[in-house]
């Protein structure tokens, strides 16, 4: 297992907030990840950091074997260098059908021309067909992605994260809204996907984060409080007192 | 006709004055009466012309008897009759029909007669300013501080030399010390002019520096006035202004025009001239041996034009060699009509000093146009700020409440003709029409395209059509008035250059106390509390009990309401028409986008610098208005470039991206 | 199991019979037209109905461009009606001078001495720019004597324009509202530089005399008329064509992601900025084409033509005719346009109420404006979202 991204001393404040403090994380490949932590701990705020949404104050990111750093890219470049992200609330083109929606995330050349000038190809439909197995969509292609149930809506979102062929999935509370059955599925997909890539899962869900059965690091107003197995960060003391409740 | 005019007005005050200081010990020819005195020039009196009536007058005042000026004034105020059975003079007064006469003398009353019995004599216009040039020594000693007011006009209108004298005694005696000032005052510029001696003179032209007054800036520019010259060789004995570079200065063909105009060169040949001179040369279908129909180059018409030379048919001509060859030979220069070089000295040194002072001034009044302009952004904005601020809704409409609003004042007029009263109504009526407006328009269309901005701006467009339009069909495509009472109606001004409308001030005043109210609306009330709840938050405000449909509501009523007061401070000064709206709304976006959203200080700030900008953008350019707005919104398009979220940008997530 | 992998590959039309039915119809109102127009000889339409429908087509050009940009992109772009008259004042230049220069040869022609080159040059200067007090051809008109020249210009000057606006304004992430009043702001700010004196396009007299088309001088305007009138057909078929095939494929997948949810578009590597620059010049490319055609037909083309109200207008067409379908802005563009000139321009009847008289020309715009609020309200996806109903009706 080699480390794909390290992020070191990172801290970033938002009017005089500090939703970052001094953070530093390494994600290996392939890894699962899971990252837990009570509200406002700066999880989301992490990934925003890792895919370029927010530009932290000081700190560094960086990513591959080239050591290259993540923090002057644009949002799509990032993207492009294989991190994709899944975000909380399930958002797909609910415009466009499921089909559409995978073809988008598909790994092609991303630049205008080469879309306008793109053919349909053979093996392109082979991947969205074994895609939709994956997330159990199969017979749902053709459909409106708005008319997806909430917890297909994630599946979907997964699926475009699968196609894009990334390196780092970072996946945000994908359980939420799920029934029991669903989660299961969802678990199965995602620990499939971590046999070949890191996935990094933020997940409020204790039940689900002990099926996933991986590395588990804690977030406390911006900084890692703990890491470690999941039975080994639920005996520390101080997790007990600021998370998993008094 | 008219020098000789001035010749006989000037001999004459030389004569009065002569003969007023020296009459002045033996004062005592006084008591005989007036009516022969007059007498000795009936005939001039009685039938006055321009080019006659000086040195009359003069000798007339050389009398020195107190009565004369007072006759003059009537006389020259066409009261003074005359009898034509006795060829006496009288004053009349009407008495019914009749006119009564009166004595010069006595004032008794002497006899009553029919207008025709008497003539009338009635100087004309040259006349009585030539009367009333001569007396202005006179009246600057009249008892009336007005008279005396109009005297000091007179002089200021027309300077002379010979006012000095009597300007200067004047001033020791002046009660008034406002009249004093200006007398002093005056009696610099005159001696500047025309001081007997060359220190005076000096002493005066210093004095002016600095004073930026329209008269003594045209006193000095009179000082330094120059005309242009031309000659071999620079003239030793002319005040020269400046030597001027040909090719900097002026061009070639600038230069060569004034040779030919001082008759130093022959006029160069147009290409006009030279073709209307080869085509009075036309030789069976030749000019000069060249075909006709190969005279469409330059080059090719030269040629003829050397043919015809040669054969001696035309005129050699000035070849653009000989014209530069002329203009090298020559020396440019302005000199100044002033022949001491002192004097036009410290004259151009004043001069600097003045236009410092009036760069000063300028700048001080730019700062006031820019305030008065920025306040006017600021109250035809802070509604819009409001409402995009706290609902992300842009009104496109916004313009058109501001028009309601004018209309509105307009109405209130129509019925209450007290301007003062009628304006003290229209403002609140003003915010209740548009704040109902609003309201109906919040309730009836906005609330149903929350989740839709782009559309809720196309949405409030086509309300703006309508509503233009609605108002073109009650109220026509006239401009109507809506006219400021008195006590607004005048100007503050500080000297020349500095001034400033009442209006405007008033409109300043009119944004500071919306901007303390809004303020205070915001920060200090439970209304406000609630609508900066929404702002941040609206999800979180609903839980905690807050009606966000009421809260959105209100705001767009008060974001419309002061629309409709901006309204009616904008018809004060401006006219309404139902498009005044759309002239402010492009403005008030801007403001709004550059000052930054959802903040009563980002509105101010951006107004500030709008309004600040297009002024001082004008102030370069102050012919073409239309290109100050040009850069003006391409200052705003790069603006955005650098600080997309406008200069009070809120930060963080807040500003939810 | 899941279904066949791909659909054969069958030619762009065969998949869009949308497109195939438009095409088709177009051509039958061009045909139509034809037969019924007086320069074909049955003189049914007048020539003046025939340069309106022309017009038409060329706004309902420009409409499937603006649909393009914001019913498919979501860029309310408030200034592709700039671009529109940029075409307009660059193929009016050439048609202007060229114009001019015939008459002054002409008139020099009887002169006694044949006339030079700057002669000419002068005489044509005095003859378009006397009436802003210049005698000076400006700088920007220093091709105007060549066709091809112009013609570049009209794709390259709105191009460049968009080009040059849309880079800065995307780069810096202006999206939504902010960008609508920023392009506003282009618009007004180049009609208040045309409508200056001196910045070369004669201020606000405009460019007159466009229908008189240098060359063919002799041919009467009926048939001119004609002529106009396929080319914008032409016109029309070819953008829509060329536009419904933008949209149809993965790019229009794309640039659809962009309007719902461009960040996400983004966090999948597209680089969004990069597209909606593509489509904002493509559009502004389309649009001064429209603006080229429409103008030698209107005759004349002053700055008041490109104020910001122009292109607020057009987004209300596309918004009435339904945004995101391409026959849904033909429509918009076709029914409000030929709408407004039979309102105010007398054609409607007024109506009498009694104790008041409905004047069309002055209640059309409140008609416009009300009923434009009620389609946003009652019918969001506009005439075409009715015609769909009506089509997709098993």
């Amino acid at each position: 297992m080699t480390t794909l991204l390290e992020v070191s001393g990172v801290s970033v404040t938002f009017d005089g907030f500090r939703a970052i403090n001094n953070l530093s994380i390494q994600i290996g490949e392939p890894e699962l990840r899971a990252m837990i932590g009570p509200n406002g701990a700066g999880k989301t705020t992490f990934m925003d950091i890792v895919t370029g949404k927010t530009k932290p104050d000081e700190g560094r990111v960086i990513w591959g074997e080239r050591n290259i750093s993540l923090l002057g890219m644009s949002e799509s470049a990032i993207a492009r260098a294989g991190i994709g992200r899944k975000f909380q609330k399930p958002t797909v083109f609910e415009e466009q059908t499921v089909r559409e929606n995978l073809a988008m995330a598909l790994k092609n050349k991303r630049g205008p021309l080469d879309v306008l000038l793109y053919r349909r190809s053979a093996e392109g439909a082979a991947r969205i067909a074994e895609l939709a197995e994956e997330i159990g969509l199969a017979d749902d292609l053709p459909r409106r992605a708005g008319d997806l149930s909430h917890g297909q809506k994630q599946w979907l979102e997964i699926g475009m994260l699968l196609a894009q062929d990334p390196r780092l999935l970072l996946v945000d509370e994908p359980a939420a809204g799920m029934t029991p059955a669903e989660r299961e599925h969802t678990t199965d997909i995602l620990k499939r996907a971590a046999e070949t890539r890191a996935v990094v899962v933020i997940e409020h869900d204790m039940e689900f984060v002990r099926r996933l059965g991986c590395k588990v690091t804690v977030l406390h107003e911006g900084a890692v409080l703990a890491e470690g197995s999941l039975d080994h960060v639920t005996q520390n003391r101080q997790v007990i007192d600021v998370y998993l409740g008094r | 006709m008219r020098l000789t005019a001035l010749l006989a007005r000037a001999a004459a005050l030389l004569i009065l004055l002569a003969c007023a200081f020296a009459m002045r010990p033996g004062a005592a020819v006084a008591q005989t009466a007036l009516q022969p005195l007059l007498q000795e020039h009936r005939a001039e009196l009685a039938k006055p012309s321009r080019t006659t009536i000086g040195p009359v007058i003069s000798a007339l005042l050389a009398s020195d008897h107190p009565g004369m000026t007072g006759f003059l004034r009537k006389w020259e105020a066409r009261e003074v009759y005359l009898r034509p059975e006795d060829g006496l003079f009288f004053y009349a007064e009407e008495a019914g029909d009749m006119l009564r006469l009166i004595d010069i003398d006595s004032g008794a009353a002497v006899a009553e007669v029919g207008s025709r019995e008497v003539d009338q004599i009635r100087p004309n216009a040259g006349v009585r300013r030539e009367v009333a040039a001569a007396l202005v020594p006179y009246e600057l000693n009249a008892p009336d501080p007005a008279r005396r007011a109009e005297a000091l006009d007179a002089i200021a209108r027309s300077a002379e030399a010979s006012q000095i004298a009597p300007l200067a005694a004047s001033i020791e005696g002046e009660t008034d010390p406002a009249l004093k000032t200006r007398k002093e005052r005056l009696l610099t510029l005159l001696v500047a002019q025309f001081g007997e001696t060359k220190s005076e003179r000096l002493d005066a032209i210093a004095g002016l520096g600095g004073d930026t007054s329209i008269e003594a800036r045209s006193v000095l520019n009179q000082l330094t006035a120059t005309r242009d010259g031309v000659a071999t060789a620079l003239p030793d004995d002319a005040n020269i202004a400046r030597v001027l570079e040909v090719g900097t200065d002026l061009t070639e063909a600038e230069a060569h025009d004034r040779l030919v105009a001082a008759g130093l060169a022959p006029p160069r040949q147009t290409a006009a001239d030279l073709r209307d001179v080869l085509a009075q040369h036309i030789v069976d279908g030749h000019v000069g041996g060249v075909p006709l129909h190969q005279l469409d180059t330059t080059a090719a018409r030269a040629r003829a034009y050397e043919a015809l030379e040669q054969a001696g048919t035309v005129p050699p001509r000035a070849a653009p060699d000989e014209v530069a060859q002329a203009v090298a030979a020559h020396v440019f220069y302005a000199e100044y009509l002033q022949p001491d070089p002192q004097i036009t000295q410290a004259a151009e040194d004043a001069l600097a000093a003045t236009t410092r002072a009036l760069g000063l001034y300028q700048t001080a009044d730019l700062v006031l146009d820019g305030l008065s302009l920025a306040s006017i952004f600021f109250l035809a904005a802070i509604g819009l700020a409001i409402t995009f601020g706290v609902m992300g809704v842009i009104n496109m409409a916004h313009g058109e409440f501001i028009m309601m609003g004018a209309y509105t004042g307009y109405v209130v007029q129509l019925f209450i003709p007290d301007y003062t009263v009628s304006l003290l109504i229209a403002l609140p009526m003003a915010f209740a029409v548009t704040f109902g407006a609003g309201v109906a328009m919040e309730r009836l269309v906005i609330r149903h395209l929350y989740k839709r901005p782009l559309e809720t701006l196309l949405a409030t467009f086509g309300i703006s059509i309508a509503l233009q339009q609605l108002a073109k069909n009650i109220f026509g495509t006239q401009a109507r008035p809506l006219t400021a009472p008195d006590w607004l109606g005048g100007a503050i001004t500080l000297n020349d250059i500095v001034g400033i409308s009442t209006i405007r001030v008033a409109i300043f005043v009119l944004a500071l106390i919306f901007l303390a109210l809004l303020l205070y609306i915001l920060r200090r009330t439970r209304l406000g509390l609630e609508v900066r709840a929404v702002t941040q938050n609206p999800g979180m405000a609903a839980s905690m009990g807050i009606d966000p449909d009421r809260i959105n509501m209100l705001t767009f009523g008060l974001g419309s309401g002061i629309a409709g007061i901006a309204g009616v401070a904008i018809g004060l000064y401006a006219q309404v028409t139902s498009e005044m709206g759309a002239n402010y709304i492009v403005q008030s976006f801007m403001t709004v986008v550059v000052g930054g959203v959802g903040n009563v200080w980002g509105t101010l700030a951006g107004a500030s610098l709008i309004g600040f900008l297009q002024k001082g953008i004008e102030w370069f350019n102050p012919s073409n208005t239309l290109a100050a707005q040009t850069w003006m919104v391409l200052f705003v398009i790069l603006f955005i470039q650098f600080r997309p979220k406008g200069i009070v940008a809120l930060k963080g997530r807040a500003a939810g991206d | 199991m899941s279904k066949p992998d791909i659909a054969p590959r069958r030619s762009f039309l065969a998949e869009n019979p949308s497109v195939m039915w438009f095409l088709g119809l177009l051509g039958l109102f061009t045909l139509g037209v034809t037969v019924l127009a007086e320069g074909f000889g049955l003189a049914l339409l007048s020539t003046s109905m025939v340069k309106i429908l022309g017009m038409t087509l060329c706004l309902c050009l420009i409409a499937v461009a603006m649909d393009v940009v914001w019913g498919y992109c979501g860029i309310l772009s408030l200034g592709h009606f700039a671009f529109f008259g940029l075409g307009g004042y660059a193929i009016g230049m050439w048609l202007m001078y060229a114009r001019t220069q015939g008459i002054v040869v002409e008139s020099l022609a009887n002169a006694p001495i044949p006339p030079t080159q700057e002669e000419i040059n002068d005489a044509i200067a005095t003859q378009i720019f006397g009436v802003v007090g210049s005698n000076e051809l400006p700088l920007i008109w220093a091709f105007a004597d060549s066709l091809f020249m112009q013609l570049l210009f009209v794709v390259l000057v709105p191009g460049l324009l968009a080009l040059i606006f849309g880079w800065l304004a995307f780069r810096s992430r202006v999206t939504g509202v902010y960008l609508s009043i920023l392009t506003q702001a282009m618009t007004l700010a180049l009609s208040l530089y045309l409508f200056q004196n001196d910045s070369g396009l004669r201020g606000n007299n405009g460019l007159s005399g466009l229908q008189n088309i240098p060359g063919l001088l002799h041919l009467p305007q009926s048939t001119i008329a004609l002529w106009f009138f396929w080319a914008s057909a032409a016109a029309l078929g070819l953008g829509y064509l060329f536009f419904a095939w933008l949209v149809s494929g993965k790019f229009g997948s794309v640039i659809r992601g962009i309007r719902d949810n461009e960040a996400r578009v983004r966090f999948l590597g597209y680089h969004v900025e990069s597209y909606k620059l593509v489509i904002f010049t493509l559009t502004a490319v389309i649009s001064g084409l429209a603006g080229a055609l429409y103008y030698p037909q209107a005759g004349i083309i002053n700055p008041a033509e490109i104020a910001p109200i122009a292109s607020i207008y057009l987004a209300v067409w596309v918004a009435i005719g339904g945004r995101g379908r391409l026959y849904g802005a033909v429509i918009g563009a076709a029914v409000v346009s030929l709408a407004s000139s039979w309102f105010t321009g007398g054609g409607a009847p007024d109506i009498d109420l009694g104790f008041y008289t409905i004047n069309w020309t002055d209640w059309w715009l409140v008609l416009l404006g009300l009923g434009f609020v009620a389609v946003t309200l009652f019918f969001p996806r506009g005439i075409g979202g009715l015609f769909d109903m009506l089509v997709r009706k098993p």
